[in-house]
């Protein structure tokens, strides 16, 4: 978001355009409420946990595995050729700010009809929205990585003639790892988040099978189950706590190595905070050998000839079927434009005429839950960088805290609210809350870690107080933090407004008027193509245009106005 | 022998629709045996000059003859020294080493043995494991060298090579570079520097090209006859800095 991008001004609008249009021609809710008629439900019991854990660390890893696959090319794309990265980075952009989440049901359609009403296309359906929240900020990570290479470094290896094989092996992808890594840990978080939402709104009005800790969550409180509920909670979070310990950790010990320079400070900070590996370095040792051994019997330098020739003669069949690719794009996107016109044509229904304040109440929500957010957070932080240990563990509780999917809290947090406290008012308040304070207490932290301590300390040299040194440089330093962190939380809350403002529980629905409700109910309950067309289309707007005219330009003032340093 | 052979070689970039223009029609020779350095104002195009030399980048119009035959790509005969090193921090020091002699497809056991013996030349045995993290500036520059003496090659350009290392460290190195470069065990015996010390030209050189900015131009083409070893209160010395000075300015 910060460099400037010649991008061509209407490839947003028209990406998005396209992916409505898309979505217009696979919506038919109809027809997945009636595949969904037929499913025979299994209720889940205490047995089923390690399975459902399963099938979700499956359903994670799977996605997981496509994401860095997708982010591979299209960051390398990006970085490699100037007119793909004009393309490719508003497009990512979109895909970013874009909430997957209400194209759920059309995802679920689309599969169904291509691969037939099995396991399988439900499958494929939840992996492939895992996949829409985990590859965006990769395939950066991966540009940012490439285009971060220095020039120097660059030109050494070419003039030492390292190509192709050897290139990807000794210089591309060593310094896309750290960048990489530390977004893998923030699009596994995102996609816990994702596999539990998938798992729940399956299970909503319209039931399919997705056995999965998020499905057994929601079942189980849908029926009053507490212990199995608790039980599911406890798993999924051991989960998370034991990846992070003996898989995420490691690794980013491990990563340091790929970096250009390393910070004394940060360093000292980690080792204070290191927990012993878990046996994870043991257990890649053997495999580390074999691939050093495989690697030293490649003939590396044929390969790369045969790999050259390979790309030449691709390149070259690309040229012959540019046009009738770019033909059969624009024929779809005909297509697409077509059904969705005709999706907007039929009769309206009556509901219709709430989606502006549908979309009105939404936003208030969001709003209001920020406020809460930044009221307890922002004198946290200020307190944090006063008390540089009360920091690091704020910081821990900030990780724990984000890396728990608060999609899995929701049927809790119904369980627990629903009838008492005003209602179903406050519960979507606190469900968008939970989603949206860890974005903003990590990056606000950060923001913190990241003031100078001399410029601090000239400060007080000065003789300013506390709170004199807070309004004048805490603050101020932390607005960039503050904006980054802002726009993920909206992002993020904009996605969690679809499972928080409709909820079935104890087979009662409860709901409030919002775009999120209008989604579920033309979903799941009168099946209106219209409406869900109607919403989809209202929400995916207003969050894209949202993030153009707020969150983007506050974001260039801000960084224009209050960088610390050069 | 004519070993390289810049022919109206011109270079311009293009920024924001503009074309600005960096080196404008430079024809030289570099002859075998020689030690020649590039000098002149900083922005005046001379590590582009080396840089369209190793091949990294071609010449807008003008052509580059190696051994009489025009350059297409990066010239394997030839290897580079980086002012930043350009060491890949995530190797070793000896598979930094290795990385030219593992594209040229050399077997293992023959490369690991050809980067032992230029770590030892260049004062660095001993170090075979070390990441370039943990080495000095001046060490890491020793790395650098090995690495391009391993590949063997013909020619050596060296870009600004003492720029980023404190004065005795570059006084030090510079000697070790004359001393390998007059190595006759050592294939290498043509050499390209860029630099902006003049003093540092005269008392390495056989020969200085001087360039001027704005667009690069070959200014002067000086043979520096003083004998060798030199130094810098050798008679003659400074009368050569100041005449090279001069056509700078």
């Amino acid at each position: 978001m910060t460099e400037e991008r010649s991008s061509p001004r209407w490839l947003p609008i028209v990406a998005v355009g396209a992916a409505i249009a898309l979505a217009a021609m696979a919506l038919g809710p109809g027809r997945a409420l009636n595949f969904a008629r037929g499913v025979v439900l299994s209720e889940p019991s205490f047995r089923d946990l390690p399975a459902a854990a399963g099938w979700s660390l499956l359903r994670m890893t799977a996605s997981y595995l496509v994401s860095v696959v997708f982010a591979w090319a299209a960051g390398y794309a990006a970085a490699t050729r100037p007119r793909a990265a004009r393309v490719l980075l508003p497009l990512l952009d979109v895909g970013q700010s874009v909430p997957v989440l209400g194209f759920f049901p059309a995802a679920i359609y689309v599969f169904i009809t291509v691969l037939g009403g099995g396991r399988l296309s439900l499958e494929l359906a939840s992996i492939f929205l895992i996949f829409t929240s985990q590859a965006w900020n990769l395939a950066f990570a991966v540009y940012e990585g490439l285009s971060t290479i220095p020039h120097e470094t660059r030109a050494a290896a070419d003039s030492l003639g390292v190509r192709g094989l050897l290139r990807l092996r000794t210089l591309l992808l060593p310094a896309c790892i750290p960048a990489l890594l530390y977004n893998s840990i923030l699009s596994w978080a995102n996609g816990w988040y994702f596999l539990i939402a998938c798992e729940i709104i399956v299970t909503g009005k319209a039931e399919y099978n997705l056995p999965g800790l998020g499905s057994t969550l929601s079942r189980a409180l849908a029926r009053g189950d507490l212990r199995l509920a608790a039980g599911a909670l406890a798993v999924l979070i051991a989960i998370v706590v034991v990846l992070e310990l003996a898989v995420w950790r490691p690794l980013r010990v491990w990563s340091r190595r790929f970096r250009y320079d390393t910070q004394v400070g940060e360093e000292a900070e980690e080792t204070a905070l290191r927990i012993p590996d878990l046996g994870l370095p043991t257990l890649l040792r053997p495999l580390r050998r074999l691939g050093r051994g495989l690697w030293a019997r490649i003939p590396v330098a044929r390969i790369n000839r045969g790999a050259a020739a390979a790309a030449r003669a691709a390149l070259a069949a690309w040229r012959w079927l540019r046009w009738p690719a770019g033909l059969a794009l624009a024929a779809g996107l005909v297509l697409g434009v077509v059904s969705g016109a005709r999706a907007l044509a039929g009769p309206w229904p009556r509901e219709a005429g709430q989606l502006p304040l549908a979309l009105l109440l939404s936003f208030l929500r969001i709003a209001a839950a920020y406020v809460l957010a930044l009221a307890w957070i922002v004198p946290a932080t200020l307190w944090a960088s006063d008390h540089p240990r009360g920091a690091r563990a704020l910081s821990m509780v900030a990780q724990v805290g984000a890396s728990v999917p608060a999609t899995a809290f929701f049927p809790v947090l119904v369980a627990l609210l629903v009838n008492r406290f005003g209602g179903m008012e406050i519960i979507s308040i606190a469900l968008a809350l939970t989603g949206m304070q860890w974005y903003l207490l990590f990056n606000l932290l950060g923001g913190v870690q990241r003031v100078p301590r001399d410029l601090r300390e000239s400060l007080r040299a000065l003789g300013l107080s506390r709170g004199a040194i807070h309004r004048q440089l805490v603050l101020p330093a932390c607005m960039p933090s503050l904006v980054t962190g802002s726009v993920v939380a909206w992002g993020g809350t904009w996605n969690a407004l679809i499972l928080s403002e409709y909820v079935v529980y104890r087979g009662r629905t409860y709901e409030v008027l919002g775009i999120g409700q209008m989604l579920n109910r033309a979903t799941f309950q009168t099946g209106n193509r219209a409406l869900l067309f109607l919403s989809l289309t209202l929400l995916v707007v207003t969050v894209v245009e949202f993030n153009r005219l707020v969150w983007d330009r506050l974001y260039q003032a801000v960084n224009v106005r209050y960088r610390l340093g050069a | 022998m004519r070993v390289l052979q810049l022919r109206h070689v011109s270079k311009s970039f293009v920024d924001r629709g503009r074309s600005i223009p960096v080196l404008d029609d430079i024809t030289a020779q570099i002859p075998e045996r020689q030690f020649v350095c590039i000098v002149g104002p900083s922005g005046c195009g001379k590590s582009t000059l080396l840089r369209i030399m190793m091949g990294l980048t071609p010449p807008t119009s003008g052509e580059v003859l190696y051994q009489d035959r025009p350059l297409d790509g990066v010239n394997l005969k030839a290897a580079m020294v980086f002012q930043s090193f350009a060491l890949l921090p995530w190797l070793t020091v000896q598979a930094n080493v290795e990385l030219g002699l593992k594209a040229r497809d050399l077997r293992e056991e023959d490369s690991r043995k050809r980067a032992a013996f230029y770590l030892d030349k260049v004062g660095l045995d001993g170090y075979e494991e070390a990441y370039p993290t943990e080495l000095s500036g001046g060490m890491k520059q020793r790395a650098g060298l090995a690495r391009a003496l391993a590949v063997e090659p013909e020619l050596l350009f060296m870009d600004e090579p003492f720029a980023g290392l404190d004065a005795l460290t570059s006084a030090n190195l510079r000697e070790e570079v004359l001393t390998l470069w007059s190595d006759q065990a050592l294939p290498v015996n043509t050499v390209v520097m860029v630099t902006h010390i003049i003093e540092e030209a005269v008392l390495m050189a056989d020969r200085v090209l001087v360039l001027n900015s704005h667009p690069g131009r070959l200014a002067a083409d000086l043979e520096v006859q003083l004998p060798r070893p030199r130094n810098k209160r050798d008679e003659g010395f400074d009368a050569l800095v100041d005449s090279i000075f001069e056509k700078i300015v």
